[in-house]
């Protein structure tokens, strides 16, 4: 891995020339036969992998039509090809999103097509060999599914898919990717990413509860596992172990608690996050996503809320409901899954939370859209809601929000760089690499704005932004938890020194 | 990889995690850490002390605010907090400490 | 002879164009989606898709925002073409159609706009460095067709005049199997020659893109997926199972 200490910023959006081959031996650890099989896929590249990959890719051509319209519909235009974050961190070609799909493309061509059987020179079309394969899992663990290009494709393309179907494709023939297969089995067999068992986890709320209330003054709960609760909070574990998420962690707890409602975790679904999106599998992300459905109705609550999770807001939201649906023992006058923040904003607007603005007035801030929430889902009635309702929020706990540059936001954000499965030390290049287009977009309104700190939404964006942003100049504690944010400016009933809590790494002088 | 020691192969996982948790001993601690550049003083110590402690009882490192909390009562406040963590283990408490402490790495979005 | 020869080739790259469509159209049609996919924000409303696809299809909007130089070539290329080819309907229709008359003087024109699209798409393909590196042999034979196609029509509108009434009575004599001799002018047996091989490769090149666009899931999908349960067929029996083992 190469040394990049701290990393010289480009120009806003300065296209990189053509380097090629160079992230070519940026790739994960490869998934052990433990992790492999604990998911029921071979536990090593299996002897017949050429067989078994297309005999695999034939079967999800006709599974999906996205994956068959895609393979069909690219006419090389060149719109996506400096799109990608990996790419204009990189220069990498094969980071463009059409060379990136053309790994697979070149093979659909040359087994599912016409012209790839008998002119395969002319389209491109090639033979599947061990080159092609390390090429797949080097640039297939290279996207980060965030959908960006999909925006800008004249087709929709949407690489995301392709590098789903690839991933899926390749843990059928034993060449699974570490990071995201151990985490899976973690889940299957604890409940959670983090393998947090129940003793854990209620010892680690009960230290919560105590700092809230030495905070306060004010005794707020963190529930877990309350029969007949009406609220189901499903957050990712991050929220529990990791900074800044724990801090967005004791904001929902504080929004509950002055809401009045009754709610609980759960910890046999002690995880938002579904990393068998990340690797294409249907029947995963089922037996994920079924945690939920049934710690929902073991416990008997009436609704689910989602914390801040941002793959995990588009399955909740795009997909649970057809991998585990339908909810109909869930109370019908509420959206299900709802987010934590449409569950906020629906207080704020109500004028039931007391609110004291001042309480963040020694930062500035800036809000990252994170991707799988700005391109895959939505929050409230209104199409964009996503990139509103959380920014209302802001709006209405700080004082000072500046937006980054327009197409660096809402449905032109870029990725943290560590979405998709990416989120691990192994990429930790390639990561920091992609990080720099948001680091450009950030840098311009730190410079030119004063603005001290990032809000976000997504476990991952904090974690990944958190590691990568000191390697840009900026500090650790610069990326902050939405709710982190609310959980600052919310006056409890009863609460006792009501002056903002002081951040004791902090800077930068009352704005 | 593997790591030696007196003669003794301990083998670990390809970001030098011991596979076999009760393998772990002080003198390897000690040749983890060099590995990692890291000097084990005394606070070092009480770190990776604590976390196997936690992990006997839990199965799991702490959270970080766990962790913090517990260093702030055992070497007090100037020392209890996340900013001095990651002096002494620079890659991040959580995964740098359990690496020398001999634990699994903790996974997940952190 | 070389009448009957096009005339057999005509009639072959009908059916292969239009068999081989119908086939891939079906084939997207029939091949399930098993989730919602739309690229947000995205129309919550049947009616919302249509104007996305329209917008998509006649503004290329999402090109829009991507490139506007690659959005200026693309579309004055598409929309020029379109004039054309209506334009061309004189020819296959008697009486002409009032509105082809009507489309007559700007599809002349439309000609040359096409062209000079298609020369900057081309030239794109040679001076971006990026778009270099994604072309293919067969993206710049593509264009080299449709080039050839636009050359020789023009040479023949502007320059060296073919019989256009003999020209007309071949067509119609094909499509009302009443054939009549086809004139052997070297430019016009090129046109043709070329067109033909356009029908032929239509259905099994990236020309697919013109079906495509309307099953693309991200685009034609309604974002209402907490409102309406959505379910594939095969996702279908998967559930059942589930459903199966949760009463259990």
């Amino acid at each position: 891995m190469a040394d990049f200490e701290t990393i010289k910023i480009n120009t806003l959006f300065e296209i990189p020339a053509l380097n090629r081959d160079v992230m070519k031996d940026s790739s994960p650890f490869v998934a052990a036969p433990a992790h492999q099989e604990a998911l029921g896929f071979p536990g090593e590249l299996v002897d017949d992998w050429q067989a078994r990959a297309i005999e695999k890719f034939g079967e999800l051509l006709e599974k999906s039509r996205a994956l068959r319209v895609y393979m069909d519909g690219c006419v090389k235009c060149g719109a996506c090809t400096d799109k990608c974050h990996y790419f204009l961190g990189t220069g990498d070609p094969k980071n463009m999103p059409v060379a990136r799909q053309d790994l697979l493309r070149k093979i659909y061509r040359r087994y599912f097509t016409f012209a790839g059987k008998y002119f395969p020179k002319l389209v491109g079309a090639e033979d599947l060999t061990k080159e092609v394969l390390d090429d797949w899992y080097s640039y297939f663990h290279q996207c980060s599914q965030c959908r960006r290009c999909s925006v800008y494709c004249p087709y929709g393309i949407d690489t995301a898919e392709i590098s789903m179907a690839a991933r899926e494709i390749m843990d059928h023939i034993g060449k699974g990717q570490k990071y995201c297969n151990e985490i899976l089995g973690k889940v299957h067999k604890i409940g959670n990413n983090l393998g947090l068992p129940e003793p854990a986890l209620i010892d680690t709320l009960e230290g919560l509860e105590e700092d809230i209330e030495e905070e306060t003054g004010v005794v707020v709960k963190l529930p877990v596992n309350v029969k007949g609760a009406d609220i189901l909070l499903v957050t990712p574990s991050a929220d529990f172990f990791a900074e800044p998420h724990v801090d967005g962690l004791i904001g929902y707890a504080k929004v509950f608690h002055q809401a009045g409602v009754s709610w609980t975790l759960s910890s046999y679904a002690s995880e938002a996050a579904n990393f068998a999106m990340f690797i294409g599998s249907y029947e995963q992300m089922q037996e994920v996503a079924e945690r939920i459905r049934k710690a929902a109705q073991d416990l008997g609550v009436k609704r689910i809320i989602f914390g801040e999770c941002g793959h995990a807001w588009r399955v909740a939201y795009s997909f649970m409901n057809t991998l585990v649906g339908p909810f109909d023992f869930l109370d019908p006058d509420y959206p299900v899954p709802q987010h934590i923040c449409e569950f906020t904003w629906d207080l704020i607007q109500k004028g039931e939370l007391n609110l004291d603005k001042s309480a963040n007035d020694h930062m500035t801030l800036t809000f990252h859209d994170s991707c799988n929430v700005a391109r895959g889902s939505r929050m409230g009635d209104t199409p964009g809601g996503q990139f509103e309702i959380p920014r209302a929020i802001i709006r209405a706990v700080c004082n000072n929000f500046v937006d980054m540059a327009a197409d660096t936001i809402r449905e032109g954000t870029f990725c943290c760089g560590g979405g998709g499965g990416l989120l691990t030390d192994d990429l930790l290049e390639i990561r920091t690499k992609g990080a720099s287009p948001r680091m450009e977009a950030l840098k311009e309104v730190v410079e030119e704005h004063g603005v001290t700190h990032m809000a976000a939404i997504c476990a991952i964006c904090k974690s990944q932004f958190s590691k990568v942003m000191p390697k840009y100049g900026f500090g650790m504690d610069r990326i902050v938890s939405l709710h982190q944010l609310v959980s600052n400016a919310i006056i409890l009933d009863g609460q006792t020194g009501t002056e903002a809590e002081t951040d004791e790494t902090e800077d930068v002088a009352t704005a | 990889m593997a790591y030696e020691l007196n003669g003794k192969t301990f083998e670990a996982d390809e970001e030098g995690y011991l596979v076999d948790i009760s393998a772990w001993n002080a003198d390897l601690a000690v040749l983890i850490a060099e590995d990692e550049n890291i000097e084990m003083n005394d606070d070092a110590w009480e770190v990776v002390n604590f976390l196997r402690e936690y992990y006997e009882e839990y199965q799991i490192a702490p959270a970080v605010r766990v962790l913090t909390k517990a260093i702030k009562k055992k070497l007090g406040a100037d020392k209890g907090n996340s900013k001095y963590l990651y002096e002494l283990f620079p890659y991040g408490p959580a995964k740098q400490a359990c690496k020398i402490a001999g634990l699994p790495k903790p996974t997940g979005c952190i | 002879m070389l009448s009957t020869i096009f005339a057999v080739l005509f009639y072959l790259a009908t059916a292969v164009f239009v068999v081989g469509l119908a086939y891939r159209i079906r084939l997207y049609a029939r091949t399930p989606a098993p989730l919602k996919i739309p690229t947000t924000p995205a129309p919550i409303t049947r009616q919302g898709v249509v104007a996305r696809l329209f917008r998509e299809v006649a503004f290329f909007e999402s090109l829009y925002k991507a490139n506007k130089w690659t959005w200026l070539f693309g579309w004055v290329f598409h929309a020029a073409m379109l004039l054309v080819v209506l334009r061309h309907l004189r020819y296959f229709t008697e009486p002409v159609w009032f509105w082809v008359n009507w489309v007559q003087p700007f599809g002349k024109y439309a000609g040359f706009a096409m062209l000079a699209g298609l020369l900057a798409l081309w030239g794109r393909r040679f001076l971006v460095e990026r778009v270099r590196y994604i072309s293919g042999p067969s993206d710049h034979l593509m264009l080299v067709l449709l080039i050839g196609i636009a050359v020789s029509g023009l040479l023949m509108k502007y320059v060296a005049h073919t019989d256009i009434v003999a020209l007309k009575a071949f067509v119609l004599g094909l499509m009302y199997f009443n054939w009549q001799p086809l004139p052997s002018d070297p430019l016009l047996l090129l046109h043709l020659s070329l067109v033909l091989v356009l029908m032929f490769v239509f259905p099994y090149s990236k020309l697919l893109h013109a079906p495509g666009v309307f099953f693309s899931p991200s685009r034609n999908q309604v974002d209402n997926p907490r409102e309406k349960r959505h379910l594939a067929p095969w996702a279908a029996a998967l559930d059942a199972n589930r459903q199966k083992a949760g009463s259990e």
